[in-house]
């Protein structure tokens, strides 16, 4: 009794031990940081008047309530930052909060800290996990100004940055829809029927679904859209069941997956049967999903932190007071996109390279206008959604 | 009408009513023998997500599945004897317990990942999935002969080594309850501990056993979670299947083959559920049905129940009337 006792203690001490090891480790960058930043930011001051810079060198502070190395949001942000710092626009320090629950207590604390300090012209954070802790910050520093990325405070010194998730669904749709047809491809069947995976039908996973299907038909007014939600973003094997049917009973080759973590069972579904593609969404998941699941996965609907940030510092720039508004970036700002690279470049056909360039030309210019599912009482998605079944 | 049954009864289906059973099955075998031991154990979800998270990890370090999932298999007993010791010995109250192992399965995972993997995401909870590769799924067997045979062949052939185990096990599982003095012991420590102990069984003994067994259970589900349904282990991908094998267990009575035959309704409902949003039902019509399909099934059980005790007591009541005349 007394052993097992033992035994369970020592068991908890090394789980503390390893615990500490983590976040002693992500800490590190980010107490060494400051001190090697420190001159930097005084040398644009004394520097900025000599070289008649016309246009401000910002102090810029990046708050990762994560880990850098996600290949996802945090490391896109980082890579917007690093472009502007190569450009001479702003000085920036990344401080790696790290992400478990154990770190969430230091996330308040570290926004105090660099609030406090005053040396930064702007703060950096983004994700739904950071809106209540900035909301408190924000209002304690009222001269202090942050931004936050893919997330909403209510502060007037935030600038609030998200995305249209109708432009990057009318993206992919157009790009899904010319390739349907495009039987040259392997496991591409004759039908034109596509595949979408939402998590809920809330008005933010329509808002996919809206632009998905409106590019579809841009391409072909008679492509047939099956659309079924998992009313979860967690169990990926039921969402591999929806995959499985879309794929086996309505012919669907190409899946667009939209439904957090279990969005990944389509892509399962469709290695599985050997018969159909997948395309991700949020950030470019050929690089996060294993191999056999990247090989299969044609593209991804990105939201673009990074080139969002690059928008972000022209408009301060220019002079756009933007803080306390919630801004919502589309193709035109480059807040969205479509990976165009890696399997897109290898597997897409000319003319279906031209088509995708021309919806986002036609969007960028103004021409079209992608409507969304945000705030739409009007029934037009449902009657839509319906109307494209198979 | 004839369109729409011959589309949702095809072979597909009836072969993926299996394929949702068996994770549910394990599980309730789980729930079936520790209860007739007289514990409810409900921290079988928390230990599927743990047995999943270790099983899809070590399947990825050893390279091999089968060390996956003997993996995920111990760690689901270990994990029962966790929260034996704690009920047992330390007397906390078992459904405390067993909602703390389920928070284990689901934050304390999450924790874990992060401190062994430095797995993160920016925006999504962390997952397993870039690691895993097909090759470290757990095969699916072809059965030679059986295959051959139309129709009923590609439903029950080419299911995972861990469905047929599942299936195997149910058997196999009432062997050790009713044909063997283990089982004899347990369903007396379940129906009156005091008798079985004035006997010299040993009760914790026999508990231990009985609540190691249902985490064994429990670590095979979860093994059939992230190694063979899903590729690698996201967090809380169970999803309520460790609850839902609750429910067959009392669905079934708590015999081993009437809680199979409850969890296969429940996989039923599942799969019809999935083949009616095909033909464009709404989905949140769609996703109660098998909570719908379990709450009748409890009613309908109820009521037999019910029906028969009534029928034994007016059968005890005429006997008791003639033996008086």
């Amino acid at each position: 009794m007394k052993k097992v006792l033992a035994m369970i203690l020592a068991l908890a001490m090394v789980f503390a031990l390893a615990a500490c090891g983590g976040t002693t480790e992500t800490e590190a960058p980010a107490t060494d940081a400051p001190a090697t930043e420190a001159p930097a930011t005084e040398a644009p001051s004394t520097e900025a008047p000599a070289t008649e810079a016309p246009a401000k060198v910002y102090n810029v502070c990046n708050l990762v309530n994560g880990n850098l190395g996600d290949k996802s949001f945090f490391d896109s942000c980082e890579s917007g930052l690093e472009e502007l710092e190569a450009a001479g626009r702003i000085t920036y320090t990344t401080i790696e909060m790290g992400g478990t629950e154990e770190d969430q207590p230091t996330w308040l604390s570290t926004l105090y800290e660099v609030s406090e300090s005053g040396e930064y012209d702007l703060i950096i954070c983004g994700t739904y996990q950071m809106p209540d802790y900035l909301n408190e910050v924000a209002a304690e520093y009222p001269d202090q100004k942050y931004l936050i990325y893919d997330s909403e405070a209510s502060q007037p010194n935030v600038v609030n940055i998200n995305y249209k998730q109708n432009d990057m669904g009318y993206l992919v749709g157009v790009f899904a829809a010319s390739m349907t047809t495009d039987t040259t491809l392997d496991m591409i069947n004759e039908d034109a029927v596509i595949g979408f995976v939402g998590g809920v039908d809330s008005p933010v996973i329509n808002d996919f679904l809206y632009g998905y299907i409106l590019g579809a038909q841009s391409v072909n007014p008679d492509i047939k859209v099956d659309t079924r939600y998992t009313n979860d973003y967690v169990d990926t094997a039921i969402a591999k069941e929806y995959g499985l049917s879309m794929i086996n009973d309505n012919n669907c080759d190409i899946i667009w997956g939209c439904a957090g973590n279990a969005g990944n069972g389509a892509v399962e579904a469709a290695l599985e049967t050997g018969k159909a593609w997948f395309i991700g969404v949020d950030s470019d998941q050929e690089l996060t999903l294993s191999a056999d699941l990247a090989a299969i996965t044609l593209s991804s609907g990105l939201k673009n932190i990074g080139d969002s940030l690059v928008w972000f510092f022209d408009q301060w720039d220019a002079g756009e007071d933007l803080f306390g508004q919630n801004i919502l970036l589309g193709i035109a700002e480059g807040g969205v996109g479509i990976v165009t690279d890696k399997n897109y470049a290898t597997y897409a056909s000319d003319e279906t390279k031209a088509a995708v360039e021309a919806a986002q030309e036609a969007i960028v210019s103004g021409e079209l206008t992608v409507p969304t599912a945000i705030g739409d009482e009007s029934g037009a998605l449902e009657e839509l959604r319906d109307s494209v079944r198979p | 009408m004839l369109d729409f049954l011959s589309m949702v009864f095809t072979i597909d289906f009836f072969y993926s009513i299996f394929r949702i059973t068996a994770p549910i099955l394990f599980a309730t075998l789980g729930a079936v023998v520790v209860e007739k031991a007289g514990i409810s154990n409900i921290g079988l979800e928390g230990i599927m997500m743990s047995s999943a998270l270790f099983g899809s990890l070590t399947a990825y370090w050893s390279g091999a599945w089968y060390v996956g999932v003997l993996v995920a298999l111990a760690v689901g007993i270990v994990l029962g004897f966790v929260m034996g010791f704690f009920a047992f010995n330390l007397k906390t109250d078992i459904i405390l317990t067993g909602i703390a192992m389920n928070m284990v399965g689901s934050g304390g995972m999450l924790f874990l990942v992060r401190v062994i993997t430095n797995l993160t995401e920016g925006r999504a909870m962390a997952s397993t999935t870039s690691l895993i590769t097909a090759n470290l799924q757990i095969p699916a067997v072809h059965i030679p002969l059986l295959e051959d045979i139309p129709i009923l062949g590609p439903i029950l052939s080419g299911h995972s080594v861990l469905t047929y185990l599942a299936f195997i096990l149910v058997f196999l599982t009432w062997v050790m309850l009713y044909k063997t003095s283990l089982g004899l012991n347990i369903r007396s420590v379940g129906e009156n501990p005091n008798a079985a102990s004035s006997v010299g069984i040993s009760v914790i003994r026999i508990k231990y056993i009985a609540i190691a067994f249902s985490g064994a259970m429990a670590g095979l589900g979860g093994a059939f979670m992230s190694m063979y349904y899903a590729m690698g282990w996201s967090q809380d991908m169970v999803a309520g299947r460790g609850f839902i094998a609750l429910a067959a267990q009392a669905m079934g009575a708590g015999e081993p083959l009437g809680s199979m035959l409850a969890a296969m309704v429940f996989g039923f409902a599942q799969a019809f559920g999935i083949k009616v949003s095909a033909i464009g039902v709404d989905s949140n019509l769609v996703s109660p049905i098998p909570y719908v399909v379990t709450i009748l099934g409890l009613v309908v059980f109820a009521l037999v129940a019910r029906r028969r005790a009534k029928h034994q007591h007016s059968a005890a009541a005429l006997e008791k009337l003639a033996s008086k005349a």
